[in-house]
């Protein structure tokens, strides 16, 4: 038993010398000592010497969420020879000190009861293997923009094959329909043609164009991909892991500030396929709406990202093209981060771009005035006065947001969308770019809005996660899985129709028999089974409600 | 040389002006020289009045007020003879001569006697030549509005304003009275709604000081926009705001008149060795002027160059000096007269060179940083270098050159004057210069260097009670350092401070009067010169 | 061809350390290096991290384990690379091990030595606020648990080498210099604090109670000099007014830097929530100018603490901050841009947030490997959109703070993508595959 001060985070709240001393009571708990910091080196070595002094074989651990720490600790009884499945987590912090900063005694009594729940369960614990499988070194790359052309390109120059899906006929997404990438202010559709140019000759990328993923069934290592091409064509790919780069839709603000009602309205995004073409004529005055449908109190509340420096980067094109044109840019917070783009808000400055801040509060009015202009009423927040531009040309900076269809992506890959709508990554500071489902990355604009090169470090930082299944070769696997026993099978097929991984089928006695390696250890065919025949490993019915009956303060048998 | 001069006359109500009648109705002649204007009281004539007259081209002023003891309003007649005591003297070093000013008691009956002063005084000024004097008091404003202001909104970085108000939270004046703002002024001006700043108060206010522009993150010179911007707005507006009446910056303008010959010397003290020609030139500044102008305050300014001139003369300089120094003209610049600063600068300019110095050295700040940045700005490089006197004395000091010979043992406060610190950038020289000298304790108020503040007024503008408030809070800090002296570069700080400390103060007395002087004065006393 | 297996990582923060890992789990090796004595860089002196308020050190920690015990990982902390030489595939470097004048395969970090050490000097982790001893180890949960003598406050008294039970006090070390063969490098040398004295508007140096947010986060840190316990340094007292000032360097055309360090208006965030739950009477206002909340979940976070935790945000840098010499409270004078005014308010302790720089030392780096650097000391990359990790030098990459201003997701997702670019140019060089 190590119980862990977690610095003050549970020794401040927490007695925990007391819980340390209510450890040795338990039953079979033939040692306990507090330790500053359980996770540090210091902390790793005590247990470690403390299994081999006491002759421990089964580990107990009270400090944090297993969440965080309950692989270092596994490996850590691994190396010191005890199975690491023969380890258990005592959650005090996160469950007891951190939430009850303000009830120590509380937080002391609750302490011990986890304690003593995990004691339970780890009386009854028993050693696990994982099973190892093989990782086919090839992947899936679904979305043909910059970041899955990029993922794909690196991947197969480290020697693995991928599969680029694509649902547009060409490649190239979002990159197809900009103008100018800031801050380098190189043609989109230069880049875009160099990329596609090197990946043409790739003998290890195999390009399929106005295709889209219809299932997807396996595991990391073992994917089984199905994709259908428009005309009905089918595939089946086998793959190690997959990457979603599926990119972002723009937002379009109908309803807002005369979108749709008024022609010389018209999008952010639409103006940069204007200015794309040739075909801006010379407005008089342009006027430009940031956080438009984005920042709000409700529903989108994010920030777009990319917004105002496309703002800037468009005031300055159409300042280029027509110098005696007025730009006005209305804003909140101008977004003009990282090493060099504060410098474009000061170039703007320079050619006469006037700013104007306006507070989510009072937003600008938009009301047609004569000859067809309109007059953009809004309340300068920094001046405190009403200010009326007349403009006849009104672009609305929008948000980027999640396409349609990911909802469907989603679900057949298994993986979480995050409340505001994009794919949400296993952990938002140390995992950016995986999700939590082993062996799928996402990357890009899927993830979060982003600009071009923002998407480029994160498509070649997906290709190095994703690289690193397929360069082992092989993976061990979850040992918390189910097992039948087939003497109380009755071949109901219940659980076969629950599991949601497809993991249990019937065999040719008709008894359920599970894939271990497909089973997500999941629990509901265990927790469905009537003749109880099910047992989950690691998570075992007399585990669980020996814990529930600790819970309670039952003794324990 | 025939020439007819102009006589303005002031007369007074109840005396004189009756006085002149009675020669009307008795029909006595005059000569037809002069021309009246009625005043209640002789005490009402403004020296301003008198020095804009001279200004515009009268060659002579004539006050009149009723007898000593007669005055309809007990003592008026006595101030305008005080006050008129004092133009004269302005006038005598202008060198217009102080005898185109007269002042004469003339009572209801004395009808003869105004003919008589009137003839006599034409005769005198006959004999004398014509004022030299015929400017336009108000300089003309550019016609191109728009492009003034983009010129300086691009010189001065307006446009890289961030609008993140430390201006404002820097801002003495900002401090005291929230409606102003240097942010909210120069948002005003990108958004293009500049004429409502031109026609207001808001471009009168500004210090000058800089601290706004040294903690600017965008480097936005706003007291320079201030400046450029000050050409183009409203003079009457400007009239309103200006102090003492306009009448040093009347001085100043003035001086740029080519005929104008100054007797300047006079302050010089017995024995002061000087030349027409030396490598170093003494330049003075105006303080014989504002020794006339705030004789009431009793600063004894004149020490100053005294000082300065006997240091000098103990190390074995004898300075060169220009027996018509013209005002440097820096109060013409900052209010927005930048045709009269032209003027100033190219004869000063061209004087200096006469003399050969190589050198230049000023006890005044303003002088300081007008000559040797802003002549320089219009006029290419100087053939001189321009020092501070608290440069030239570190130096000597490094040279071994200057000893103090007096122990002076007492706690001293420096004050770094907004031109000679944050706009030049000279905050040690002057600190050396005060705590070599034996006894003496330096102390440092909190706000120092780069973060002092203003004495509160600048050009002699907008002196309200938000400056007071200024000038009160800055005196209290000095003096709650414990110091017993306040020490500072600036001539122009003794004066705004003593004049708020001459009034009725809103606080305690005792928490904020100090005693100034000089940084020369008291160099001067360690090397026991005085 | 050992030489295209191995990579070089110069820096041991995150990013240096989550390319490291990369790589070294595809089963390259890796030389990670490290100049201070321990690995964890920055991450190891936060409390939290915005916006998931995870404990820092706790999600760091499992990562510096896993690069000690990585048996593809070798640790070279208290280090310098002083020499490269070579190309793509096999670079030649040199790399100087200070030392530490401790036997590192004895010590077993126990601390007994440092109870023994006469000598107390400011802490560098704890940002000088804290205290160590002259024989240290920079943080509880340093990785390598070594200790290390500060040769400069030294004594060379001894004691430590008498208590030590392990015999691992060797103050006749001498610096050791290792030679490397490796086929890639990268650079991931992190940031350091802009001098914010240069902003003497401000006090700090002059007052006592005005700090700098990294010094700030120690104060915070259960690890820090006070446990965590918010008080003020001058007088001990629990603050009732905490006030943030943002952009203090950065965003400026003179007397700082031009660009945005991008982290400061949500790490001010993530600490003015600290304080409200360390002590939910104390008042914070953060005083900034543009309030960047460009990255996943910034807005949200920012108006949770605005909302759920009343932290009171103001449109203003103020102009100056001084002290009441008399009790160490301080004053900000500011305009409330929103509310056209100019006002004062007092604090009780005012953090400033410095820009975030690269490192000076970066231009030494840049001169032995062959790098460009821009006017402030980022290395430049490749181009700057479609190469980002690249740099002008073939098998060299750089990723993480000193290629740009990012945050902590952004700059493990770029060490990943070095990792990638490291480990594509060596298999291209190689003439086969990597793996």
């Amino acid at each position: 038993m190590f119980i862990c001060h977690c610095g003050i985070n549970i020794g401040g709240v927490v007695n925990v010398p007391e819980v340390v001393k209510y450890a040795m009571t338990l039953p079979n708990v033939v040692y306990s000592e507090d330790n500053l910091y359980t996770c540090s080196s210091e902390g790793l070595s005590k247990i470690k010497e403390g299994i081999g002094k006491y002759n421990l074989n089964r580990v107990i651990v009270a400090s944090c969420t297993p969440r965080t720490h309950e692989p270092l600790f596994r490996a850590t009884c691994e190396e010191a020879g005890v199975n690491r499945y023969l380890f258990e987590m005592a959650n005090i912090r996160e469950h007891c000190s951190w939430a009850h900063m303000h009830e120590p005694e509380k937080a002391t009594e609750k302490a011990k009861d986890i304690v003593r729940m995990a004691v339970a369960k780890a009386r009854l614990l028993k050693p696990q293997e994982e099973p190892e499988i093989e990782v086919v070194p090839s992947a899936l790359v679904i979305g043909g923009g910059i970041s899955g052309m990029t993922a794909a390109l690196c991947l197969a120059d480290q020697g693995f094959k991928v599969y680029l899906v694509e649902k547009e006929p060409e490649l190239g997404g979002m990159l197809r329909h900009l103008h100018k990438l800031y801050p380098t202010m190189v043609d989109a559709s230069e880049g875009l043609n160099n990329i596609v140019e090197a990946l043409k000759p790739n003998k290890n990328i195999e390009v399929w164009a106005s295709t889209v993923v219809k299932q997807v069934k396996g595991f990391i290592g073992n994917f089984d991909v199905s994709v259908q091409r428009k005309n009905g064509e089918t595939a089946n790919f086998r793959v190690g892991t997959i990457i979603v780069a599926t990119g972002a839709d723009v937002f379009e603000p109908v309803g807002m500030y005369g979108y749709k009602k008024y022609d010389n309205v018209i999008t952010q995004f639409k103006l940069e396929q204007l200015l794309k073409g040739g075909q801006l004529e010379k407005p008089e005055r342009v006027v430009m709406i940031q956080c438009t449908g984005a920042r709000e109190e409700k529903g989108r509340t994010y920030c777009s990202r990319i917004c105002c420096m496309t703002a800037l980067k468009n005031a300055l094109l159409v300042k280029e093209l027509y110098p005696e044109t007025d730009v006005y840019i209305l804003f909140r917070d101008l977004q003009t981060y990282g090493r060099e783009y504060e410098e474009w808000h000061r170039m703007a400055q320079d050619r006469g771009v006037k700013f104007v801040t306006y507070a989510l509060e009072k937003p600008p009015e938009v009301v047609a005035g004569h000859d067809g202009k309109l007059t953009v009423d809004v309340y300068h927040a920094l001046l405190g006065e009403q200010v009326q531009i007349e403009s006849n040309l009104l672009v609305l900076s929008t948000p980027l947001v999640q396409h349609e269809d990911a909802k469907e992506l989603s679900q057949t890959l298994k993986v979480p969308l995050g409340p505001d709508g994009f794919f949400f990554e296993a952990h938002v500071k140390l995992r950016p770019i995986d999700f939590a489902t082993d062996g799928i990355f996402v990357c890009g604009t899927a993830h979060s809005p982003k600009d071009t090169a923002e998407s480029v470090s994160q498509a070649l930082g997906v290709a190095s996660r994703a690289a690193i299944p397929m360069a082992v070769k092989r993976l061990r696997t979850e040992a918390i899985t189910a097992i039948v026993d087939e003497s109380l099978c009755s071949g109901c097929g219940t659980c076969v129709k629950i599991c949601p991984y497809g993991a249990i089928q019937k065999d040719e006695k008709g008894v359920a028999r599970v894939t271990a390696v497909v089973c997500k250890g999941c629990g509901t065919c265990g927790a469905s089974c009537p003749e109880k025949a099910i047992t989950m490993r690691h998570f075992t019915d007399e585990q669980v409600i020996a814990q529930a009956l600790a819970a309670l303060g039952r003794a324990v048998a | 040389m025939a020439y007819e001069p102009k006589i303005v006359a002031f007369l007074c109500n109840w005396c004189s002006y009756a006085g002149a009648d009675l020669a009307g109705t008795s029909r006595i002649s005059y000569p037809p020289n002069v021309r009246a204007i009625r005043v209640m009281c002789s005490g009402r004539v403004d020296p301003a009045f008198v020095i804009t007259a001279f200004e515009t081209g009268a060659d002579g002023v004539l006050v009149t007020g009723c007898h000593p003891g007669d005055c309809h309003y007990v003592s008026g007649n006595l101030k305008a003879e005080k006050r008129m005591k004092n133009v004269r003297k302005l006038l005598g070093l202008l060198g217009l001569g102080p005898e185109r000013l007269r002042l004469e008691w003339v009572s209801t009956s004395e009808g003869g006697k105004f003919a008589e002063v009137v003839t006599d005084f034409t005769e005198q000024l006959r004999k004398m030549a014509p004022n030299p004097l015929k400017a336009e008091v108000n300089p003309r404003a550019p016609k191109n509005t728009k492009d003034v202001i983009s010129k300086a909104v691009k010189k001065t970085n307006v446009q890289y304003c961030l609008e993140c108000g430390k201006c404002s939270g820097s801002c003495p004046i900002s401090k005291v009275n929230d409606a102003y703002s240097p942010r909210r002024t120069v948002e005003r001006f990108l958004l293009g709604f500049g004429d409502r700043v031109l026609s207001g108060t808001d471009l009168w206010t500004c210090l000058t000081c800089f601290t706004c522009t040294e903690r600017c993150p965008s480097d936005v010179r706003y007291p320079e926009f201030v400046r450029a911007c000050r050409r183009l707005a409203s003079r009457e507006v400007m009239e309103e705001l200006c102090a003492h009446r306009g009448i040093p910056i009347a001085l100043s303008r003035i001086m740029t008149n080519p005929s104008i010959k100054q007797e300047r010397m006079a302050w010089l003290p017995n024995g002061a060795e000087f030349s027409q020609r030396d490598d170093l030139l003494y330049f003075v500044g105006c303080l014989p002027y504002f020794d006339v102008v705030f004789e009431d305050f009793n600063l004894e300014l004149l020490k100053i160059p005294q000082s300065v001139v006997k240091i000098l003369n103990k190390v074995g300089i004898k300075p060169a000096m220009l027996s018509n120094e013209k005002c440097c003209g820096h109060d013409l610049l900052w209010t927005g007269d930048l045709e009269n600063f032209e003027r100033l600068a190219r004869t000063n300019v061209a004087e200096i060179k006469e003399t050969g110095a190589t050198r230049v050295v000023t006890a005044c700040p303003e002088c300081y940083r007008t000559l040797k940045k802003d002549y320089t700005e219009l006029l290419g490089s100087l053939d001189f270098e321009v020092l501070h006197i608290s440069e030239l004395l570190s130096e000597l000091i490094d040279k071994g050159e200057l000893k103090y010979d007096v122990k002076l043992p007492m706690k001293v406060v420096y004050q770094d004057s907004c031109r000679l610190g944050r706009h030049m950038g000279v905050y040690e020289p002057p600190r050396k210069t005060i705590a070599e000298i034996p006894g003496i304790e330096l102390m440092e108020m909190g706000r120092n260097r780069e973060n002092a503040v203003c004495c509160g007024v600048n050009a002699w503008l907008s002196c309200n009670k938000y400056s007071k408030a200024v000038q009160i809070d800055r005196l209290m800090e000095a003096k709650a350092t414990g110091a017993d002296l306040l020490v500072t570069a600036c001539p122009k700080c003794q004066i705004h401070w003593k004049c708020v400390t001459s009034e009725k103060l809103p606080v305690n007395p005792e928490e904020v009067t100090m005693e100034m002087r000089d940084l020369s004065v008291l160099v001067a006393e360690a090397m026991h010169l005085t | 061809m050992e030489a295209s297996k191995s990579v070089l990582v110069i820096g041991g923060g995150i990013a240096g350390m989550q390319a490291s890992l990369d790589l070294a789990s595809r089963g390259l090796k890796v030389y990670l290096a490290e100049r201070t004595p321990s690995i964890g860089g920055r991450m190891a002196q936060l409390d939290k991290t915005f916006p998931t308020m995870d404990c820092s050190i706790c999600i760091l920690a499992p990562k510096m384990i896993e690069c000690f015990r990585h048996p593809n990982i070798t640790l070279l902390t208290y280090s310098e690379v002083q020499e490269v030489s070579g190309s793509a595939g096999n670079f030649t470097v040199k790399i100087l091990k200070k030392p530490r004048f401790i036997n590192e395969e004895r010590c077993t970090g126990c601390g007994v030595c440092a109870q023994h050490c006469p000598v107390e000097v400011p802490n560098e982790f704890d940002m000088g606020i804290g205290v160590r001893k002259a024989i240290y180890v920079p943080f509880p949960q340093a990785v390598p648990l070594k200790y290390t003598i500060d040769e400069e406050h030294c004594l060379k008294c001894r004691l430590c080498q008498r208590t030590c039970l392990a015999e691992a006090v060797d103050l006749d070390q001498k610096p050791e210099v290792v030679h490397l063969n490796v086929g890639a490098i990268v650079v991931a040398t992190g940031f350091e604090l802009f001098d914010v004295q240069r902003r003497s508007e401000y006090g700090y140096g002059k007052y006592q109670n005005v700090l700098i947010s990294l010094e700030f986060e120690r104060l915070l840190s259960a690890s820090g000099p006070t446990g965590g316990h918010l008080l003020r340094l001058s007088d001990g007292r629990i603050p009732q007014r905490i006030a943030f000032i943002q952009c203090v360097g950065s965003r400026s055309l003179k007397g700082g830097v031009s660009f945005c360090s991008s982290a400061c208006c949500m790490y001010a965030t993530k600490e003015a929530i600290l304080i409200r739950e360390h002590e939910p009477e104390c008042e914070v206002y953060i005083f900034y100018n543009e309030l960047k909340v460009f990255g996943k979940g910034f807005q949200d976070f920012v108006t949770r603490a605005q909302n759920y935790w009343g932290v009171k945000y103001v449109r203003a840098l103020p102009g100056e901050v001084v002290e009441d010499s008399k009790t160490g409270d301080l004053t900000l004078w500011y305009e409330d841009t929103r509310e056209n005014v100019t006002k004062s308010i007092k604090a009780d302790i005012v953090v400033l947030c410095p820009a975030l720089v690269p490192r000076a030392a970066n231009k030494e780096v840049g001169v032995i490997l062959g790098l460009d650097l821009d006017e402030h000391g980022f290395f430049k990359p490749k181009d700057t959109i479609f190469a980002p990790v690249d740099t002008k030098v073939p098998g060299v990459f750089v990723c993480g703070y000193c290629q740009s201003p990012k945050d902590i997701p952004e700059s493990v997702a770029q060490a990943s993508a070095a990792a990638a670019r490291a480990a594509e140019v060596m298999a291209l060089s190689a003439g086969k595959e990597v793996y």
